[in-house]
């Protein structure tokens, strides 16, 4: 357990948060030569003075990684960490990465949505969507499960309402949708394999202390 | 050509042959030995149950993750995810009053139909033991010392059994006087040791800040025995007192036979089977995501069967231990163990 040498595995999602997490992690001293390098093709970076690396995975694989124990540590959306809905330590509110989990859909969906019919969601988050529709409204819903662009889905008369994550709701209003509901707040998060917290629980826990005091800076 | 469905098994279920089966009846056969020495006496059960024996008060595996099937009368049967349950119920069923304490000991197959692309076997083999009709903390230390030690004897030289007790949990809940329904809610948020979620959460639901601050801590309260002080001075009751006392026992016990190096406390480990009665444990190892090893106190789970009798038991997971062996024996020196 003593032994230095064993590198502690980051997986950071691909994209803005990546930026922003590697900008934290030199904040705390920790750069990741190369990773920053938007032409590398390289998969992983290595930061053998500190015993850290890195990878960059799209973001539902990243508590993929980190609950099988490839990665220790993650940097991911709440989105899809309740997406996935692993059995993930989860141990730090980044608060970046901020955004809100919505149902959407022109205005005219309003009434559909609260007449108790059957509601057509279509949705990259089908478990959130089922568990929020089934759990928290009570209502029945046919849920299809689209990749991108899901404002589209209302539009062409694929489904009555969309749910997705929301920034600023330019896209949204661009397209004639408004939010309907508000599900939850997302930002990013830091999460741990549970096997790591406690094998390398100094390490990782001087880590984490690291960035909480980072982000107060 | 054969079609597919008969060259190849269901995915969840294959083959074992050659060098790999060898090994793994040799790892089988070094954990037998450290249960017959500790005196556990082996028994079998069936495969299949009622599926009343794993339902939901009493079981560890959600319904729809049980291969359920009818027998002729209509009844619906299960195979068995898990040992604990069949052998409580074989336990209550067959063994006088005279019998208790009872050492047992298992070894088969369990099956889970979980989701696909996991990586996942649906048929995993299991083995474990349950001491059953002795509440005392010299039990739990006989099984803790066990665990280490049927660890220790399948080659692993590093792991850490880490010990959780749920009345430290129970005993706080009590005092605080939560509602059952957020209940649930905190401890999920504790055992995901998500303190700042639960710091919102206590806020809403009004806790005594007193007490409030003791929660936010427990998903930071682990480490070695100097956290059984830390647990000690928070314990905002007498409930939750006991529950550390009762760790302090063990700890005494394990230390005398030089097995301290091994345990671990952790009082955020917490589960959402109810059947957990006293102490609650997991041991880990590099190369694997997962526990290898788990196990608990459940004092009432004979109560189920008609008998009401305390019990503590473990069972180890040979193929997560098995993956485990067998990338810490890949590594090279100063290599990353990562699989």
């Amino acid at each position: 357990m003593e032994d230095r040498k064993r590198p502690i595995t980051i997986a950071l999602t691909k994209g803005r948060l990546a930026g922003k997490t590697l900008e934290l992690f030199e904040k705390c001293g920790i750069s990741s030569a190369g990773a920053m390098d938007k032409d590398t093709r390289k998969l992983i970076f290595e930061n053998e003075e500190r015993g850290i690396r890195f990878f960059l995975a799209k973001g539902p694989d990243v508590p993929t990684y980190v609950y099988y124990g490839a990665a220790d540590i993650g940097v991911v959306g709440r989105d899809t960490i309740l997406e996935e809905n692993l059995k993930l330590y989860e141990v730090l509110d980044l608060g970046y990465g901020r955004c809100r989990m919505c149902v959407c859909g022109p205005e005219s969906a309003r009434e559909l949505l609260n007449s108790g019919e059957t509601v057509r969601v279509a949705t990259k988050y089908p478990n959130i969507a089922k568990e929020y529709f089934r759990q928290r409204r009570q209502q029945t819903v046919e849920i299809i499960k689209l990749s991108g662009s899901i404002e589209l889905a209302p539009i062409v008369g694929l489904s009555d309402v969309i749910m997705d994550i929301v920034e600023t709701g330019s896209t949204l209003r661009e397209n004639g949708l408004t939010v309907l509901e508000e599900v939850c707040p997302i930002s990013a998060r830091v999460v741990v394999n549970q096997v790591s917290m406690k094998m390398e629980n100094k390490r990782i826990s001087e880590l984490v202390q690291k960035l909480r005091n980072a982000l107060k800076v | 050509m054969p079609s597919i469905r008969t060259i190849h098994t269901p995915d969840g279920f294959r083959d074992l042959y050659g060098k790999v089966r060898k090994e793994k009846i040799q790892l089988m056969g070094r954990l037998e030995d450290v249960f017959a020495s500790y005196g556990y006496e082996d028994i079998e059960t069936p495969t299949v149950e009622y599926f009343d024996v794993f339902a939901s008060d009493i079981g560890t595996t959600p319904s729809n993750e049980l291969y359920k099937f009818f027998d002729r009368d209509g009844n619906t049967l299960v195979l068995r995810p898990d040992f604990t349950p069949s052998i409580a119920r074989a336990a209550a069923m067959h063994l006088p009053e005279e019998a208790f304490p009872v050492r047992l000991s298992y070894s088969g197959s369990t099956f889970v139909n979980a989701a696909e692309y996991q990586g996942r076997l649906k048929e995993s083999t299991q083995m474990g033991v349950e001491l059953i009709g002795d509440g005392s903390a010299d039990a739990d230390a006989e099984i803790l010392s066990m665990t280490a030690d049927a660890l220790k004897a399948s080659g692993l030289s590093e792991f850490q059994v880490s010990v959780g007790q749920v009345e430290y949990f129970k005993g706080i809940m009590e005092a605080a006087e939560v509602s059952p329904d957020r209940i649930e809610e905190i401890r999920q948020e504790i055992s995901r040791k998500s303190g700042f979620v639960l710091g919102e959460l206590l806020a809403e639901e009004r806790i005594d800040p007193a007490i409030a601050r003791v929660l936010e801590r427990l998903p930071g309260l682990f480490g070695d025995a100097a956290v059984l002080e830390e647990a000690w001075a928070l314990a905002p009751c007498a409930r939750a007192r006991a529950a550390v006392e009762h760790l302090k026992k063990i700890h005494a016990l394990l230390s005398e036979r030089g097995l301290e190096r091994f345990i671990g406390y952790d009082f955020g480990l917490l589960t959402k089977y109810n059947y957990y009665t006293g102490i609650i444990f997991s041991a880990f190892t590099y190369g694997t995501g997962e526990p290898v090893a788990r196990g608990g106190r459940y004092d009432r789970l004979l109560g189920h069967f008609g008998r009401e009798e305390p019990a503590v038991g473990f069972g180890i997971y040979i193929d997560q231990l098995r993956n485990a062996l067998a990338r810490q024996a890949q590594k090279q020196p100063g290599h990353p163990l990562k699989g």
